[in-house]
């Protein structure tokens, strides 16, 4: 395996009950990856992200991380030190404010200082353009706010991967640039970043590898040049004519 | 008037059994709403305890979860007078007569009857806290124990704050009920007095205003502990210009504005 990949998951797949949600789902997540995750609604993509950092139990397959078979850990919390993710509903806890919101996973989970974590936290919530709001709440900010704040809390316990689910499906479309353009100056600083989007045009630009879902599987993946100027499948270039 | 008249009277003879009355009923309400808050808490946390993997342990906690369940259920659906008295003569009937210390018994009582109602109050809390804290809080690796006690339970306490006001209230007012066991909270001052002085509507009467000036300005000094609580309306933003993602952006020229395509 290449000393470059951080998570490789192996025919991983996901039934709700009877229902089979991901099919033989294979792919690779290399350091400095931004992989983006397109597909329509219902065709597995949160449910992928939400294996990938075990919110859901897959119900067969593997995830290697660096090269340890992770399903079946007994301490999910561990691994999620190292792989964050970031909401579609943003999830600030509602009663710390902003700095305490950044500061507690690097207090209580890495027991890194005080003063490191506050360093820490105000080094990332300036990385999103949040550093003047460490003392408001999440209830006193706007959606795109908080999506920021959101980042900077998932960036400062410096995980080795970012998994984004939707990251700006709850927002007011004014509010939608300003947090892309954080994710894409995050891309270019190097971070290794899952994201399922819509965002076509962040797809296209940002990604280094796009992968396109449909009804539980893969059905294609390469750059995004291949994927959106010369797609091979059909159920892609269905999909691509009715988003584009 | 012959009713005020005698109202003072009561007041400037009996003062100091009201006192230690309204001092025995405030201190008994006091504490066992605090430890049935405890309780309450603790029940809570027990029952939303993951599932156990360990089949040996998955049974013990569903013994557990049906021990407080007739607990529950019992306190909430049998009188709190009869409960002191089950539970005082109980007390002595297993122990040759020796009856437990009133004042003990009395906390005892109310506290485990609080209990029985925070428990589903604090359960009503937890559940009302939005799963998305949760996993916000399992995604930066927190434990389960570690996202109750910081997140999910701060913010079950503030909801569930009117509700144990409201408790605390109650208690007030139901804790006359220990009279029964002895317990010489306000109203069974009250019977003393009746009982020597014989002015039964005066006595109530002035007694009743007591209840009603204790249980009125609690409510409002613990309306305000939550406005407190709450923290500032509004907060203050560093710094003198007010920065977005966009005009940061521009300034460190990382790429930006929209990339909608
Ligand atoms: N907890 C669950 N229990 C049962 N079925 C579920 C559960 N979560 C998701 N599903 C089903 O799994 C399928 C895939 O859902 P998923 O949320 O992964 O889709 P998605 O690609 O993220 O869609 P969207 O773009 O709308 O977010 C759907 O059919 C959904 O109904
Ligand atoms: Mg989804």
């Amino acid at each position: 395996m290449d000393k470059n990949t951080i998570i490789e998951v192996r025919h991983l797949q996901k039934f709700f009950g009877t229902n089979k949600v991901l099919n033989d789902i294979n792919f690779s997540v290399n350091r400095g990856d931004v992989t983006c995750i397109i597909g329509s609604s219902g065709s597995g993509k949160s449910t992928l992200l939400r294996c990938i950092n075990l919110f859901e139990q897959p119900t067969a397959g593997e995830i290697f991380v660096h090269g340890i078979n992770i399903v079946n850990t007994k301490k999910p919390n561990e691994y999620r030190k190292k792989v964050g993710m970031v909401f579609q509903s943003f999830n600030l806890f509602n009663n710390m404010n902003v700095l305490k919101n950044c500061t507690i996973g690097p207090r209580t989970v890495l027991k890194v200082s005080k003063q490191e974590a506050e360093a820490r936290a105000k080094k990332y919530l300036a990385m999103v353009g949040m550093a003047e709001y460490v003392n408001a709440r999440p209830a006193q900010l706007s959606g795109g706010q908080k999506q920021r704040v959101a980042i900077a809390r998932a960036l400062a316990m410096e995980p080795e991967v970012l998994l984004f689910d939707e990251p700006t499906s709850a927002l007011d479309p004014e509010m939608v640039g300003e947090v892309l353009s954080v994710m894409t100056s995050l891309a270019q600083k190097g971070l290794t970043m899952v994201v399922v989007t819509h965002e076509m045009g962040f797809a296209r630009d940002i990604a280094t590898k796009v992968v396109f879902m449909d009804a539980g599987i893969i059905e294609e993946e390469g750059t995004p040049q291949q994927i959106f100027t010369n797609p091979q499948k059909q159920r892609t270039r269905e999909f691509l004519s009715r988003v584009l | 008037m012959d009713l005020f008249k005698n109202i003072g009277e009561i007041i400037s003879k009996y003062y100091i059994w009201l006192l230690e009355g309204v001092g025995y009923t405030l201190l008994v309400s006091l504490i066992s709403t605090i430890i049935g808050l405890i309780i309450g808490i603790l029940i809570g946390i027990y029952r939303t305890l993951p599932a156990p993997k360990n089949k040996f342990l998955r049974v013990l906690k569903k013994i557990g979860d049906v021990i407080l369940s007739v607990y529950i259920e019992v306190f909430r659906g049998t009188p709190m007078m009869v409960q002191a008295m089950v539970i005082f003569w109980g007390f002595a009937l297993l122990n040759d007569g020796k009856t437990l210390n009133v004042i003990f018994s009395g906390m005892l009582i109310v506290s485990i009857n609080t209990g029985a109602y925070m428990a589903e109050i604090v359960r009503g809390g937890i559940i009302s806290v939005d799963k998305g804290q949760t996993e916000g809080a399992a995604a930066i690796g927190m434990t389960h124990f570690q996202t109750m006690m910081r997140v999910v339970l701060p913010q079950a306490l503030r909801n569930i704050m009117p509700s144990v006001a409201n408790e605390f209230v109650i208690n007030i007012k139901d804790t006359s009920v220990l009279n029964v066991i002895g317990f010489t909270e306000l109203f069974f001052q009250a019977k003393s007095i009746v009982s020597s002085n014989l002015l039964t509507f005066e006595t109530y009467l002035l007694v009743a205003a007591i209840y009603f000036v204790l249980t009125f300005t609690i409510t409002r000094i613990l309306r305000l502990i939550e406005k407190k609580m709450d923290g500032d309306k509004n907060y203050v933003v560093l710094g003198s210009q007010n920065m977005d993602a966009n005009a940061y952006a521009r300034e460190k020229n990382i790429g930006g504005g929209k990339q909608n395509g």
